[in-house]
């Protein structure tokens, strides 16, 4: 019997693609199906989370980027 | 000398100057602590001294802060919504404030410029003096008034009065009371005391007797006061600058050297237009006599930290031209020597009233540091030791010196590791040498301990320390406390340090006296023009796979190594070398340096270049037309001099040190070219998306942007993809510099600096042989390979080039006649 699973569409650049796929990589909860190097299905119930995530990640690229002329 | 308090009668004679130099041989107990103290502990003293000071440094600052001086204010429509708590509304703009170029933030003495007012040229003059620059883009600069900045100021002779009057008279809104207070505060008791050393005898001196009385009557200093019968303070005429003249400015023209032995002639001051200039002279007229006490010189460090408890801290004075015990040396600039407004700038605020102030001057690379040390070195005119990194900008140094003045060849030594047996025959002289030399511990061979006695047994003029910044305080003590000298001039690109350490130097050199503006001296040609451009490399996906799974270590090898990145440089040394420039490539790793080295084919120098190559492939650099393109690690940073490089590519750095960016950019900026119609020179710094390098870049820039320079950031190459034979357009060519990448890992190591481009440290690394398993038929070429060399390194070839360029003309000739031969 087929199973449908409500997924998303996320279109992105190659770069944030690999760091949702590494995201992914840990438990295997997210992904459902990669497409290409832009495009990725993910569950409907984790954007949320994946997007709390992203930004955790790409907020370690920039370690303390407060304001101010200091 | 008079004999000091508490020494033995037997003693006194003939002991004060053995009792300067070395505080084991001092007679009696003239304070406690010479007694405990035996040769062997002075190693680890300067340390814990270090710490000390710190503390007392700290707690100082803490008592000189703005903060200390905040009100509150009422504001009549507040909308803390918008402004928070700087809402400054309650500082009426004056009627006039469209010609007043000042703005000023009383909570932190920040000050703001508009540098397009035409009043923006004066009131620069004036904030250089006062404040510290923060941040000079192009039309807004940013200052800060601190403590130390203020007693800069005050140490090159402005009152209180001056500066508040003049600050008020640039600023479009009244003064704050906070800062005016803040202002008369600090001024106040900074500078009020001087140390003088006079006759080789120090004296603590200050305008106001009650001052001393003062600091007399602390149990600390009182008994360090060296007695001559009567308890009266010796009182004499204040100095002025009087007739000194720096050599090499305007003002030295026609004026003869004789007049330098007058005193309080007001004739021939060197003119300045600055606008506090006249107000500094009538400074001088007010303060008629200055009041002095001696203290004997061991003491000095005792009651300068004294001082500073008391919030009194010194400033160290040198009248050289009335020391008639250190020998004079011959020395002037050459004829015909002009020094640069800035310069010239620069060493009236050393000279501010005649005698010489320790401080530091901030110039940017290639503006002429040296000859501002040289030029201070032919005012003083005394013996001068001059310190610097490494061994090659000894050399420089002491070629510089024989370039711009008439020194006698003989009086001016190198004391190096390969040279410490040569000393000066006259009287004086000058000593150039190395920082490690001079703290280097343990054993030293026999000559070097003799050069060692000899310079700590005497007395010096003047000390000029070479890119002072990175010199740890500990060093530095050490230096200090060993060599005698009676000023100090820092010099010195980029006064920062990640380490905020920096403010160390204020106390232990003296204040900042004096910094250029980058960008007036890149308009006025003395400096090239730069561009300075980011350019982005988006990582390939398998890159940025394998970087996201990468270990630290790791990542900074995929970043560096990213295929785009390569592509990159390859396109811009394509695109500068049918300009015509000469192009530097720096990068931080080995690995990264040889790898692009020889996929591009390029020439390079690294810390395991052998000594004769480097300056082989230097100077093919610097006179062939065919390479003219160069791969430098670290080792290029600094103290290199090539002025034939218009172009600066940077591949790796290290993190985000903003002084490894400044020094890089320094490389190009004293381009031959710099005064070509419509030149530039190109720095450019290549950084991988997406990755930390992109937040490493951004703080590295911040130094430079303070300075006004702007970064343009380049997304996109036009016609990358069209460049030939250009590295890594396949992918499979991509998979496998992935794979060699990550295979390579632990040969990947940065370069260690022994010591600089033109010495190779002395420890030759061996690298382990490496043993892999394979089959017999694998090595003898039976599996379907052979050998084959494609990565040639161009170094080799240039030797080979050279090699047959320099046959004998007798040879050539007999080629030629055997080239005719054949051909008929």
């Amino acid at each position: 019997m087929p199973r449908a699973i409500r997924g998303v569409l996320v279109e992105c650049d190659p770069a944030i693609k690999s760091i949702i796929v590494n995201i992914d990589s840990d438990n295997h909860d997210y992904i459902i199906e990669e497409l290409d190097e832009e495009r990725v299905v993910i569950k409907e119930n984790m954007v949320a989370a994946l997007k709390a995530k992203l930004e955790e990640r790409l907020a370690e690229n920039h370690p303390d980027d407060e304001s101010g002329s200091e | 000398m008079p004999p000091k308090r508490k020494a033995a009668p037997s003693a006194a004679k003939g002991e004060a100057k053995a009792g300067r130099t070395s505080r084991m041989s001092t007679p009696g107990a003239a304070t406690p602590r010479s007694l405990d103290d035996t040769g062997d502990d002075a190693e680890d003293e300067p340390v814990v001294g270090d710490e000390e000071l710190q503390r007392e440094l700290d707690k100082n600052i803490d008592i000189f802060s703005v903060d200390k001086y905040k009100k509150k204010h009422t504001v009549r429509e507040p909308m803390p919504h918008i402004f928070g708590n700087n809402d400054y509304s309650y500082l009426d703009l004056k009627k006039d404030h469209q010609n007043r170029p000042l703005w000023i933030d009383p909570q932190k003495g920040r000050i703001i410029l508009e540098s397009f007012n035409p009043l923006a040229e004066q009131a620069q003059d004036f904030l250089v003096t006062i404040a510290e620059p923060l941040s000079r883009p192009t039309f807004m600069h940013e200052y800060a008034l601190t403590t130390h900045s203020l007693y800069a100021a005050v140490s090159v002779g402005l009152s209180p009065s001056d500066i508040i009057s003049t600050l008020d008279r640039f600023l479009k809104t009244p003064l704050p009371e906070e800062i005016r207070n803040f202002i008369t505060n600090c001024t106040q008791s900074y500078g009020k005391v001087k140390l003088v050393l006079k006759n080789t005898k120090y004296f603590v001196e200050s305008p106001d007797p009650d001052v001393l009385q003062l600091l007399l009557k602390d149990p600390i200093i009182g008994p360090l006061r060296v007695q001559h019968g009567d308890q009266e303070l010796t009182t004499e005429a204040a100095p002025k600058i009087g007739a000194l003249v720096i050599p090499g400015t305007g003002a030295a023209k026609g004026v003869t050297q004789t007049s330098d032995q007058q005193l309080g002639d007001h004739g021939e001051a060197p003119k300045e237009k600055d606008v506090f200039a006249t107000l500094n002279e009538d400074d001088d007229d007010e303060q008629d006599v200055t009041h002095a006490f001696e203290i004997a010189d061991k003491d000095v460090e005792t009651v300068q930290k004294q001082c500073l408890l008391l919030n009194y801290p010194v400033l160290e004075e040198y009248d050289f031209r009335r020391d008639e015990v250190n020998a004079n040396l011959e020395i002037d600039l050459r004829p015909g020597t002009q020094i640069r407004p800035y310069q010239e700038k620069s060493l009236s605020k050393m000279f501010g009233n005649g005698r010489a102030k320790s401080g530091l001057i901030v110039l940017p690379c290639g503006a002429g540091k040296t000859l501002v040390g040289i030029t201070a070195a032919c005012t003083i005119k005394k013996g001068v030791i001059v310190l610097c990194t490494s061994s090659m900008s000894v050399v420089q140094w002491r070629l510089e010196f024989l370039k711009w003045s008439n020194i006698n060849p003989e009086d001016i030594v190198a004391f190096t590791s390969d040279n410490k047996g040569s000393m000066f025959t006259g009287s004086t002289g000058i000593v150039v040498t190395t920082y490690s030399m001079l703290t280097q511990a343990g054993q030293r061979s026999y000559d070097a301990d003799k050069m060692m006695k000899f310079l700590t047994n005497r007395e010096w003029g003047l000390m000029l320390l070479d890119e002072v910044h990175v010199v740890p305080a500990n060093i530095f003590r050490r230096v200090t406390s060993s060599i005698k000298s009676h000023s100090k001039l820092g010099l010195t690109a980029t006064l920062l340090r990640e380490d905020d350490k920096i403010s160390d130097l204020n106390f232990l050199i003296g204040p900042k006296l004096f910094e250029a503006n980058w960008m007036e001296l890149s308009k006025q040609g003395h400096i090239a023009r730069v561009q300075c451009a980011e350019v982005w490399c988006p990582m390939p996906t398998e890159f940025y796979d394998e970087y996201l799974k990468a270990p630290a270590r790791k990542k900074q090898l995929l970043y560096i190594m990213n295929p785009r990145k390569f592509q990159a440089c390859q396109y811009l040394i394509n695109y500068h070398e049918a300009r015509g420039d000469k192009i530097i490539v720096f990068a931080d790793n080995v690995y990264a340096l040889k790898k692009y080295a020889f996929k591009l084919g390029r020439a390079f120098i690294y810390g395991g270049t052998p000594q004769a190559e480097r300056l082989k492939v230097l100077d093919n650099f610097q006179k062939n037309p065919e390479l003219n393109t160069l791969f430098l690690s670290k080792i290029g940073d600094t103290s290199l001099d090539l002025p034939e490089a218009t172009c600066l590519i940077q591949i790796s750095s290290h993190y985000g040190s903003r002084r490894q960016e400044a020094q890089r950019l320094g490389r190009i900026l004293r381009a031959k070219r710099r005064n070509d119609e419509g030149f530039n020179a190109f720095f450019y710094s290549l950084v991988s998306k997406d990755t930390q390098e992109v937040y490493f870049s951004s703080k590295r820039q911040a130094f430079l942007v303070d300075q006004g320079y702007a970064f343009k950031v380049i997304t996109q190459l036009a016609n990358m993809e069209n460049t030939p034979d250009l590295a890594f357009s396949t992918p499979a060519e991509r998979r496998e510099l992935l794979q060699t990448v990550l295979v390579d890992n632990e040969t990947a190591e940065d370069d260690e600096i022994d010591d600089d481009l033109f010495h190779r440290g002395k420890k030759g690394k061996k690298k382990g042989t490496r043993r892999t398993a394979g089959t017999l038929g694998e090595l003898s070429g039976g599996q379907d390979m052979a050998y084959i060399e494609r990565n040639k390194k161009v170094n080799q070839a240039l030797k080979k080039g050279k090699g047959k360029q320099e046959s004998h003309s007798f040879f050539k000739k007999i080629g030629r006649e055997n080239a005719r031969r054949a051909v008929q």
